[in-house]
């Protein structure tokens, strides 16, 4: 068993195979571990967990092509933290990833997976929610179906984002900015496609490029070059794992584009005498370094009172709803999301910001749990809040 | 077209396969008899209930009780327990002896497991899950009403060239009768089976009720309202004969079992029937039940988000709905 | 196994998504033009437990469709998951087919790919939902059957141990291959694609079509005409949304309401 110390009468049957896999899956970073242990000191995991997620050894028995079954190997969240710290700059992550490619080759994946992948499949949405329902959040909103003649930009809502009802909420206030600052946008409505990070994420490597071939042809043929998401994850996959769509294609996290139509002084905010602090998405803040720009939206809000948490921007601390976790279970004394709260709730602030919508949910069940004074939004909620003004949060 | 192996003018009469569980007939064999009843009278025609088993005598008086005219009935060691080959052999035998107008069935698993080789071996034409059965005005085919697509689409299926008109009906469409003492006719159908028939060995057989909330077809949530008061729940559970399941937070304040948990990180179900009671339904709750066919949503806070998912809504304390619900279902 | 190599048939349909059919009112017929499709999600229970059962004694799993050629992507999907061959009876012939019609169309398609040891079904489709095709199939074969079907064992000499959910409880029976089995819904968990077959399944694998005459069928048993059953009328009745029906009153007035509508629903439960 993973994890074990093995007993003296037990025979280890190596299997190369195995270690290849590995290797080819990361590109060959796999190769560059010299076995330091940074990884495993810095996880997150250590810090809610009795024995921290040993991600040395992890890799280890690869190398050894011992398997990797269990658990631990599905707790990773590819927050990144690890890569930060790597001196040989190894793409842990990636590796994992590998690693869990290799286990749905053996079979050998927790239960229900399975379901989510047949639910992006079907249902093009990794939630099983019916694809005829995936703009009802814009019901009432005459929110116009893209054309790239009359459209500058292209919404890309996202899977959570358009069936998850509070996370709808952040999609409807994009829509109210996008408009007050008089961008022409459309949205793909019921024909968006999945993004398909959720099945990189759960280790489906060759499936999420297939997911993103089919994504870039769809919007190669809808001519579209803007292209700004609601989720670092999304946005994640856009600039890093998709195909080239064209040559003017250019994908954004929604606060990079929020943060020029400030500068632009397309903006205009009213006061909000609002304290908060701001939770970097390890997607936005520590893998895209994409730090400043939140911050420059809130900073434009009159009386808008910002205080930092005691991680932040690369060094923010996960919420622990990436790699898959959404659709992974938690033990409730285990959720990295508490500490992050805590943190939120020490700087005195009255409102916990964010701009991803798996932080939204894991931070708000955190609030919940834990009974603190706290609320959680995204950026572009409270952005959306400064058009119109007003006193209490 | 298959040519009927017997032509509508031969037919003659309604007839209802009965099924039995321990003592009795059950519950959709007498919902049947209800219905098929109201048929035969307005067409003047014998309702006959086909009846197969072993040491079953005592429920010839059962099914005239419901309104049987006639029964037929086969008493035989190889039917002591339902196996399609004998009980498709002998049931067939007896429709292309007396050329019935109308067979009926129960959809359960035995009923449509039965129906669906019988309507084949009689070559006939076979209504399933019929939600509703009528007289054609005029013609006086049987029409059978059924929905497809979950539910979404309602059709009226007829058999007019080929017999016996064969349809199947879940449990609970149709009202039960009440039993009238009553004295009707009996025949003994022979038991004349082939090899073939007894290919099929039963290893075991048992009654038994299932397992854990994925397959129950009833059951009660409860989410964080219920502060951890789960007993008025699992009361009601078991007089529905349903099990309880709970949301995340239930399980993460340890009021209850993970095994129980619902949601996108717990398990998927699919009931017939699902009662939340206070929970607000967050989507990685309600993606765990959007598949249920009737969803009850009990809660104090009209904003609670799971009122735009449910059937029934029911802005109220849980505490005090629940238990009236509970005082209700006893009462009868 | 030893003796045989086990070759094992799984029906499969394609259907559209439910909440997206809608009726053409003119033609009474369903409108699946605009609806989305996916493999009956019944059919995958039985696919997954035929690929569990060629896992561990190894054989070959064949497809069988009875479709328009719209069918074909996603035979390859299923193919991508671990089946060797697909089937696809198409013909405008075989359009319109009740039970009796399908059954026997599927019937003689499962003929032409003996020898065959199981024929495996999912227990209902999401569009019909009658169940009743592979009691029928079974009939024409003149194989033994065994509906809902939850754990099933191929046994030495020919024979095959399952356990069918009944209501109330279950059943264990053997019986001889060749057999036919409906498996119930929520057994077990299909397996993904395997992406290291996507590209012989999406390019190479083998798809076989056959019409009416490559069957040698009789059109007069086949499609509208070979149907004992008519559809007189169809209705939309409206899509699955949520009634939200609102329930006031008491405490004691609201249970009372609640119970009425309950009621009925728990008569039904089989």
């Amino acid at each position: 068993m993973p994890g074990e110390p093995l007993q003296a009468d037990q025979a280890l049957l190596l299997d190369d195979e195995l270690w290849e896999q590995v290797v080819r899956a990361s590109d060959g970073m796999a190769s560059l571990c010299y076995q330091c242990g940074v990884c495993t000191a810095t996880c997150p995991w250590g810090l809610v967990l009795k024995e921290p997620l040993n991600v040395r050894r992890l890799i280890r028995r690869a190398q050894l092509g011992l398997e990797v079954g269990g658990d631990a190997l599905w707790l990773c969240t590819t927050c990144g933290l690890c890569e930060l710290s790597c001196p040989r700059q190894v793409a842990i992550s990636q590796v994992m990833l590998s690693l869990r490619r290799v286990a749905w080759r053996r079979r050998q994946v927790p239960r229900g997976l399975s379901r989510v992948l047949w639910d992006i499949q079907f249902d093009g949405n990794p939630w099983g929610s019916p694809p005829s329902h995936r703009s009802a959040w814009a019901r009432g909103l005459d929110v116009p179906q893209f054309s790239a003649t009359d459209h500058q930009v292209l919404y890309y809502v996202g899977c959570t984002v358009a069936y998850d009802r509070r996370a709808q909420r952040v999609a409807r206030a994009l829509v109210s900015l996008f408009r007050a600052a008089a961008v022409p946008f459309g949205i793909l409505g019921d024909d968006e496609p999945c993004c398909g990070h959720a099945a990189r994420d759960l280790g489906q490597l060759e499936y999420a490029r297939h997911l993103a071939q089919q994504g870039a042809e769809i919007f190669r043929r809808a001519g579209v070059r803007t292209l700004v998401a609601t989720s670092p994850h999304c946005y994640d996959m856009f600039s890093r794992h998709y195909p080239p769509v064209s040559d003017s294609f250019r994908p954004l996290h929604y606060t990079s584009f929020l943060a020029q139509l400030v500068e632009e002084g397309r903006l205009c905010f009213r006061p909000l005498p609002w304290r908060v602090t701001f939770h970097d998405p390890c997607y936005l803040g520590r893998r895209h370094g994409v730090v400043g720009e939140p911050r420059r939206i809130l900073r434009a809000i009159p009386q808008l009172e910002l205080k930092e948490m005691a991680h932040t921007g690369p060094k923010t601390l996960c919420c622990g709803g990436g790699g898959g976790r959404m659709w992974l279970e938690t033990e409730a004394h285990a959720r990295l999301s508490h500490l992050r709260v805590e943190e939120a709730a020490a700087t005195g602030a009255q409102v916990l910001v964010t701009a991803c919508p798996h932080c939204i949910a894991c931070l708000e069940d955190s609030v919940k749990l834990r009974g603190l004074p706290l609320r959680v939004m995204d950026v572009a909620e409270v952005a959306a809040a400064a058009l119109a003004g007003g006193e209490m949060p | 077209m298959t040519k009927p192996l017997y032509r509508p003018e031969e037919a003659q009469g309604v007839w209802v396969y009965l099924e039995h569980v321990g003592k009795e007939l059950t519950p959709v064999s007498r919902q049947l008899l209800g219905k098929a009843r109201e048929l035969a009278q307005k067409k003047g025609v014998h309702l006959t209930g086909v009846l197969l088993g072993h040491e079953i005598s005592h429920l010839v008086e059962e099914a005239w009780a419901y309104g049987a005219d006639v029964v037929l009935w086969a008493d035989h060691p190889a039917l002591r327990r339902y196996v399609t080959g004998p009980y498709a052999r002998v049931v067939a035998d007896a429709v292309l002896s007396y050329k019935p107008d109308v067979l009926l069935l129960g959809a359960t698993a035995n009923g449509r497991d039965l129906a669906g080789r019988l309507a084949v071996r009689l070559r006939t034409g076979l209504t399933a899950d019929c939600v509703d059965l009528a007289w054609e005005e005029g013609s006086g085919h049987l029409v059978g009403w059924n929905t497809g697509f979950g539910g979404g689409i309602m059709a009226a299926i007829l058999c007019p060239y080929h017999r016996p008109q064969m349809a199947t009906v879940r449990p609970g469409v149709f009202p039960t009768p009440q039993p009238q003492p009553r004295r009707g006719e009996e025949v003994r159908l022979p038991v004349h089976l082939q090899e073939a028939d007894l290919q099929v060995e039963v290893e075991e057989e048992a009654l038994v009720p299932p397992a854990g909330i994925m397959s129950a077809q009833v059951l009660v949530v409860g989410g964080r309202g219920t502060g951890g008061q789960f007993d008025p729940l699992w009361e009601l559970a078991r007089l529905l004969g349903g099990e309880v399941g709970a949301t995340r937070v239930a399980v993460d304040e340890g009021w209850i079992e993970r095994e129980r948990q619902i949601g996108q990180t717990g398990y998927v179900v699919r009931p017939k029937l699902a009662i939340v009671c206070g929970a607000s339904g967050a989507f990685q709750f309600t993606v765990g039940l959007q598949d249920a066919e009737t969803i009850v949503a009990i809660n104090i806070d009209k904003e609670a988000p799971i009122f735009e998912q449910a059937d029934y809504c029911v802005v109220d304390d849980l505490f005090q709905v629940v238990p009236a619900l509970v005082r209700i279902i006893k009462e009868g | 196994m030893g003796e045989m190599d086990l070759h094992i048939i799984v029906c499969l349909k394609v259907v559209p998504k439910p909440e997206e059919v809608s009726i053409n009112p003119q033609t009474m017929t369903i409108d699946r033009a605009r609806a989305r499709s996916e493999i009956n999600p019944s059919d995958m229970y039985a696919l997954e437990m035929a690929l569990s059962l060629k896992d561990e004694h190894g054989g070959e799993v064949s497809l069988l469709a009875m479709g328009p050629p719209f069918f074909e992507p996603y035979l390859r999907i299923a193919m991508a998951m671990g089946a060797d061959a697909a089937f696809l009876l198409s013909d405008r012939a075989f359009a319109g087919a009740d039970t009796l019609a399908t059954s026997y169309v599927l019937a003689r398609g499962i003929e032409r790919l003996r020898p065959f040891h199981l024929v495996l079904c999912g227990e209902e489709s999401s569009d019909g939902a009658t169940g009743q095709v592979p009691p029928g199939i079974a009939e024409w074969l003149d194989i033994p059957q065994l509906t809902y079907v939850e754990h099933l064992e191929v046994l030495p000499h020919g024979r095959v141990r399952a356990r069918r959910v009944i209501d109330g409880g279950y059943q264990v029976l053997t019986a001889p291959l060749p057999a036919l089995a409906s498996v119930k819904s929520g057994v077990n968990e299909p397996r993904f694609i395997d992406m290291d077959r996507w590209l012989w399944a999406m390019q190479e694998a083998p798809v076989t079509v056959w019409g009416l005459a490559d069957l040698g069928l009789d059109p007069e048993m086949v499609g509208a005409k070979g149907s004992p059953t008519v559809v007189s009328r169809v209705q939309q009745v409206g899509a699955r949304q949520r009634k939200r029906i609102l329930i006031t009153g008491t405490a004691e007035e609201e249970a009372r309401t609640l119970w009425r509508f309950m009621r009925p629903l728990l008569e039904q439960r089989s």
